[in-house]
């Protein structure tokens, strides 16, 4: 393992990703001047007409990409809030007589207040619950819709919703009309490439990944949640405006369940993940039927199934194979591992008051008392571990201390503050850092961006910006000596490499209290010693507590001050390494042979 | 975009067996369901153009040319309709358009219908869709106007039941029958006792018909668009021991309706817009789509047939196939006898004015008789609304 | 009024057993497997497709068509899961949802493409019609309906309680790891509660379908309320399953009397909504926590 940089002088690094390179220019300029094209070469209205259709669905596609690409969340409703937007401009316009900008607005503000609502049930609800609060919405939409007749005009539709004017020149062109809708879907899908890179971009792919690590590295899960339905609904709801003052009319039936379905199929066939998927996934979909129309009947049977064949064989869509052969031609820029500052881990003492208290915890699991009254303190600076046998509830007291179970009875003290009722990410916020027994990383993401999801926890002494993230993440990494490993994904890392990245991710949290669940597990005899070395640099650290759960006897001697042992969801010893080890109650509880030490 | 490349491929593949004749000939184009959930009525549509197509080549053609029949797919949606009318306006060179019969989808397709600025013979049955000034829509059946005005009159005098349900789905077919019915009733006297919406593919009738059986109703009047529906309803009607006379749309003696209902519907009555024995070209032209399909027809084929034929007839009176001649030509079609009645246009493009009244006997339909009204002259502001 | 309500409440139940035999197989697969099936609502469809055919094309009696419309389902029950869930096994739940959207669009569309898109009657498996008793009358096909699902509840109970098989089921259900280790050959369980699954909801399918008719859609709503009523009932649970599907019927029946008949469908879905968030593990289920 390499040592940190020593230099504390160094400026701070700006590892370049491929950004805005020169190369890309002149294609964009291309794209730009695209939606022009049609007043140069003559261009037929049905093309027009396709194009149109191709603009407007692309928006609730690309809000699918963030709501479902990125943050993993099922929305089946993705229609309603196209219809939403659509029928707010046709009320407003039509019934009310109000200009289109106004209608806009409103369109938009609807969608995306429906959107936050929805996101919220996200708080109870994941996976197949939440694929049926989709579809309940949507269908109570399409109801309401067809029977609101009052409002909504019924199934006849609303008909007659004239172009906007702009700038007092009314847009009845269908080509100055497709310029603007161009122009809009231009900007969102700009929005939606530089999402993933800023804060709560990291935060929604963490989220995607693993849920439960998210909100234990701090990440406020239910926030982002929301967010991304909220932003997702906008964008569909933005699509809708365009395709009412588009088409002139609406109607229930275009944005009905059927409809949602489709936008999902567009999006999972042109890359879930990826704005350039979204779209061109919508561009298939609409031209796939125009030009298979000769095969009437059995082309929405072959429909069918080419969507299981896509999920089978094609989950990231065909934009994400294309990246996948891309990726392996363009490598981002190194990691200068000589500039890379020494990670940051003192932690201010002001008392010598306990850093963690558990008072009298219990957690009972209907009748199996997991934790049956559980009282330890744990001293500020300390390396404080927790032994038992398997199944004595050691975990289990680690997620009550988290936050993942709240405690059937009893409290819990971090820092003098009683954190007993509040949420996992919340503990992050105020120091707490895990690693998990079975690794919890960000699959998909790179050791870097793992990293970085810790370094963003709520509190965290950093100066704002993405620039001080990526430091941060950079020298935790350094720290565990994978700073040259930042850009690698991290499922394709060895297991021990996985291992030091979850601590990094902790450590980059500048945390006060690490909890570390069984950190040497499935470790080889290098790597434990590798661990044991780690453990003891971190030691060093000035005020960091440490509190970790192992098996491994002689790694525990080697590094910690004091000991606490649970039998049976009791704590049956404690004290120092020495005397708790030669403990009869403590030897006849679990011990094989003493010694037992670690290569 | 690859908007000329499927033009082509679809030009290509989608010359089905007409008789694709030189050059010369005239290009008419059908707008219809082939996929989707109404492809079954379109199938329908299309055979009934076919036949007259075939007839009219037959006989010569129109001004010495042959007609050429393309037919292309809304895929039984709105936007389906309009791309698949902007294809074909975008083409060029067709001289009128039949569209389909569903209401909803030729709103949508007015925007393109206007500015294609060629005439189309609609089969849907909303009564604004001729009153939004769009002067190049023409309607080849009648509007629900009528078939409201003809239940109504045939309940009220004839049937002499004054007690009225009404039964209607809540689509846009339902909805405007309904309110055409309200309107028909109330001109005539008469406030129904009950009015009772429901959503189409219900599976279950008993509360609404429980309702009916408390009302005390001697006479329903139904719009009910889908068969399931007429067959349940129907079905049910009978179990809970409704005894009341049931006069409704023309879906309920549709070949699949009367084959899903069966004795439930023996004694009831329909108005219809196509009924073979009410005339005796409805009659001719029932035995001839027999001979070619094995089956009998209904209204979705038997208006297109009109359609096409009407179309034929205004390019031979105007001798020309400019848009503004077949226009005043088919505005000026007056007592031509179709399958569905006699055409008289009105200034609004309502080529008829009334409906047949029938009766399902024991499974077979008897032609009662027909009731016509005057052309209605007011315009709508396009509330009702209603297709097929 | 009595005779009324009483009324509503038998066509309630009737309609509720319905849902409650589809929401059968999908809580089966569900426990089994942990996927959701999307297309549940068509194994119903192509069963009565099957005797459809069977019965009125070909003419064969009653009796043989239904037992072959049921090997019937058992082949597609058979394709479906080597088709739509194993080559998705191991992913995670979202590819399989969505494969199973599209199994439903292609069983849909290929049913359209062979037999055209009209609804088809089927006969009554009884001749009568049905019983007047008092002001109320019951429909025979009605009565078959709660008689079979009844049968059908028993069987079930009976095959996951009292056999070897039924253990087995359970045990594949519970850990799949686990039943492998003790010689519980897991693929073939599964495969077993795909065939079960599908022929149950073929069961339904030829049972509703001389009331609702032989159409392409006829599954696709009743899919939905079924799904509903597994979530209200307790997802997961059998019981729950039984009890949710009659209680939307019921429910359904009277909103639709008493409220809004148009609006009947939003009951159902507004119901979930209610379940979902005040008490997403329904009536009979348990609360599940993940292990951390």
């Amino acid at each position: 393992m390499s040592e940190a940089a020593t230099s504390t002088m160094a400026p701070p690094i700006t590892v370049r990703r491929p950004r805005l390179r020169p190369r890309l220019i002149p294609p964009l300029v291309v794209l730009a001047l695209l939606p022009f094209l049609p007043f140069a070469i003559t261009v037929s209205d049905y093309t027009l007409n396709i194009l149109m259709q191709a603009t407007t669905y692309a928006m609730p596609v690309l809000g699918l990409a963030i709501v479902l690409g990125y943050t993993g969340q099922i929305n089946l409703a993705q229609a309603a809030f196209f219809g939403l937007g659509a029928y707010a401009v046709a009320l407003v316009t039509v019934t009310l007589g109000q200009s289109f900008w106004i209608g806009l607005p409103i369109g938009v503000a609807l969608a995306a207040g429906l959107g936050f609502v929805l996101g919220l049930t996200t708080l109870r609800l994941g996976g197949h619950y939440l694929a049926m609060i989709t579809i309940s919405f949507q269908q109570i939409f399409d109801l309401v819709l067809n029977n609101w007749i009052a409002v909504t005009r019924g199934p006849d539709g609303i008909a007659g919703i004239a172009r906007p004017s702009l700038f007092g020149w009314v847009l009845a062109d269908a080509r100055t009309y497709l310029v603007l809708c161009a122009a809009v879907l231009y900007a969102m899908v700009a929005f939606v490439w530089w999402l993933p890179s800023t804060r709560l971009g990291r935060a929604m792919r963490a989220v995607r990944e693993n849920e439960l690590a998210a909100e234990v590295t701090g990440v406020h899960t239910l926030r982002v949640k929301v967010v991304a339905f909220t932003i997702s609904s906008a964008l569909a709801g933005m699509g809708g405006v365009l395709f009412a003052a588009g088409f002139a009319y609406v109607s229930p039936d275009n944005f009905s369940f059927g409809r949602s379905v489709e936008f999902l199929t567009m999006v999972l066939l042109g890359g879930v993940q990826s704005p350039i998927g979204a779209a061109l996934g919508t561009v298939l979909l609409i031209l796939l039927p125009e030009w298979l129309r000769f095969l009437k009947g059995i082309y929405l049977a072959v429909y069918g199934l080419a969507v299981i064949l896509i999920m089978v064989f094609m989950p990231e869509g065909i934009w994400g194979l294309i990246q996948t052969v891309w990726k392996r031609l363009a490598r981002p820029a190194p990691v200068e591992v000589g500039r890379v500052r020494p990670l940051e881990l003192d932690i201010p003492v002001a008392d010598t008051s306990p850093i963690l208290h558990l008072r009298e915890v219990r957690k009972h699991f209907g009748g199996v008392k997991a934790v049956a009254g559980v009282d330890i303190q744990v001293s500020r600076g300390t390396v404080h571990a927790l032994i038992g046998p398997n199944g004595s509830g050691k975990t289990t007291i680690l997620n009550v201390l988290n936050g993942i179970y709240r405690p059937t009875a009893g409290g819990i003290v971090l820092d003098g503050e009683d954190v007993t009722g509040r949420s996992p990410h919340e503990r992050a916020g105020r120091g707490l850092g895990r690693t998990f027994q079975n690794i919890r990383l960000f699959s998909a993401l790179s050791a870097l961006e793992n990293v970085m999801v810790g370094a963003q926890r709520d509190g965290n002494p950093l100066p704002p910006g993405n620039a001080a993230l990526r430091e941060r993440a950079l020298s935790a990494l350094g720290f565990v000596g994978l700073a040259d490993r930042a850009h690698l994904v991290v499922k394709n890392l060895p297991y021990g490499h996985q291992r030091l990245v979850e601590i990094a991710r902790a450590l980059a949290g500048h945390p006060k209290l690490l909890l570390l669940d069984e950190p040497a597990a499935g470790l080889n005899p290098v790597e434990k010693q590798s661990l044991v070395e780690l453990l003891k640099r971190l030691r060093s650290a000035h005020g960091l507590t440490i509190f970790l759960i192992e098996h491994d006897m002689g790694l525990i001697e080697q590094v910690s001050d004091r000991i606490s042992v649970i039998n049976f969801g009791k704590k049956i010893a404690e004290g120092a390494p020495a005397e708790v080890l030669r403990h009869p109650d403590v030897i006849a509880a679990y011990l094989g042979t003493p010694g037992h030490a670690a290569a | 975009m690859n908007g000329s490349w499927g033009a082509v491929l679809a030009a290509l593949v989608l010359s089905l067996p007409v008789r694709t004749a030189g050059a010369d000939a005239i290009k008419v184009g059908l707008v219809t369901e082939i996929t989707g959930p109404n492809a079954e009525s379109g199938a329908y549509s299309v055979n009934g153009a076919k036949l007259a197509l075939e007839e009219i080549n037959a006989a010569g053609g129109v001004m010495g040319r042959q007609i050429d029949l393309k037919i292309t797919d809304s895929q039984s949606t709105n936007p389906g309709a309009v791309l698949a009318l902007s294809k074909m306006a975008s083409e060029g060179g067709y001289t009128a358009f039949i569209g389909p019969v569903r209401s909803t989808q030729i709103q949508a397709m007015a925007p393109t219908i206007m500015k294609a600025g060629l005439p189309m013979m609609i089969g849907g049955t909303d009564p604004g869709l001729t009153h939004a000034k769009n002067r190049w829509v023409f309607r080849a059946r009648p509007s629900d106007a009528y078939s409201a005005k003809v239940i109504a009159e045939y309940g009220t005098k004839t049937l002499g039941r004054k007690k009225w349900a009404i039964v209607h789905a809540t689509d846009a077919f339902g909805t405007g029958g309904k309110n055409a019915l309200l309107d028909a009733l109330k001109e005539r006297g008469v406030t129904p006792v009950l009015v009772q919406g429901f959503t189409s593919n219900t599976q279950d009738f008993t509360p609404i018909i429980l309702a009916v059986k408390q009302s005390g109703a001697d006479v329903v009047g139904t719009y009910i668009p889908n068969s399931p529906d007429v067959g349940i309803f129907s079905k049910q009607l009978r179990q809970l021991g409704v005894n009341a006379e049931w006069i409704g749309s023309p879906s309920l003696v549709t070949e699949t309706a009367m084959k899903l209902g069966q004795e439930a519907l023996h004694g009831i009555y329909s108005v219809s817009d196509f009924t073979p024995d009410a005339n005796p070209e409805a009659k001719a032209y029932a035995e001839k789509y027999r001979k070619k399909y094995g089956v009998a027809p209904d209204f979705y084929s038997s208006w297109t047939y009109d359609a096409m034929k009407l179309v034929a007839e205004a390019i031979k009176k105007a001798n020309s196939t400019k848009p503004e001649d077949l226009r005043n030509a088919i505005l000026a079609t007056q007592g031509y006898k179709g399958v569905e009645g006699t055409y008289n246009f009105d200034k609004n493009g309502d080529g008829l004015h009334g409906y047949n009244v029938v009766k399902n006997d024991k499974g077979k339909v008897a032609f009662i008789t027909r009731i016509d009204f005057p052309p209605s002259q007011e315009s709508h502001g396009g509330t009702a609304s209603g297709s097929q | 009024m009595l005779a009324i309500n009483l009324q509503i409440l038998f066509s309630g139940l009737a309609v509720g057993a319905i849902y409650a035999l589809v929401s059968l197989g999908f809580v089966l697969i569900i426990r089994a497997t942990n996927v959701v099936n999307f297309a549940q609502g068509d194994f119903p469809m192509v069963a009565a497709f099957a005797m459809l055919t069977l019965l009125s094309s070909l003419k064969l009696p009653y009796l043989l068509s239904f037992v072959l419309s049921l090997a019937v389902m058992a082949v597609v029950g058979v394709a479906f899961n080597y088709g739509v869930y194993y080559p998705l096994r191991n992913r995670t739940y979202l590819p399989v949802l969505i494969s199973t959207l599209g199994a439903g669009i292609f069983m849909q569309n290929a049913v359209l493409a062979i037999f055209g898109p009209q609804p088809h009657p089927l006969p009554k498996v009884f001749r009568a019609q049905g019983f007047q008793v008092g002001g109320v009358f019951l429909d025979s096909q009605y009565l078959l309906i709660l008689a079979v699902t009844l049968v059908a509840v028993g069987f079930q109970y009976f095959l996951f309680e009292y056999t070897l098989l039924g253990k087995k089921l359970q045990a594949t259900s519970q850990d799949k790891d686990m039943a492998r280790l003790v010689g519980i050959p897991v693929a073939g369980m599964i495969t077993f509660t795909f065939v079960y699954s599908a022929a149950l909801g073929g069961l339904a399918g030829i049972l509703v379908a001389p009331i609702l008719f032989v159409s392409i859609g006829m599954g696709s709503t009743i899919a939905l309320k079924a799904f509903s009523a597994t979530i209200i009932g307790g997802f997961g649970d059998v019981t729950g399953a039984i009890v949710g599907g009659l209680l939307l019927g019921v429910v359904e029946a009277f909103a639709a009397a008493y409220v809004s008949v148009p609006y009947k469908d939003a009951f159902a879905f507004l119901l979930v909504f209610v379940f979902l968030l005040l008490r997403p593990q329904g009536i009979f289920g348990e609360k599940v926590s993940e292990k951390a």
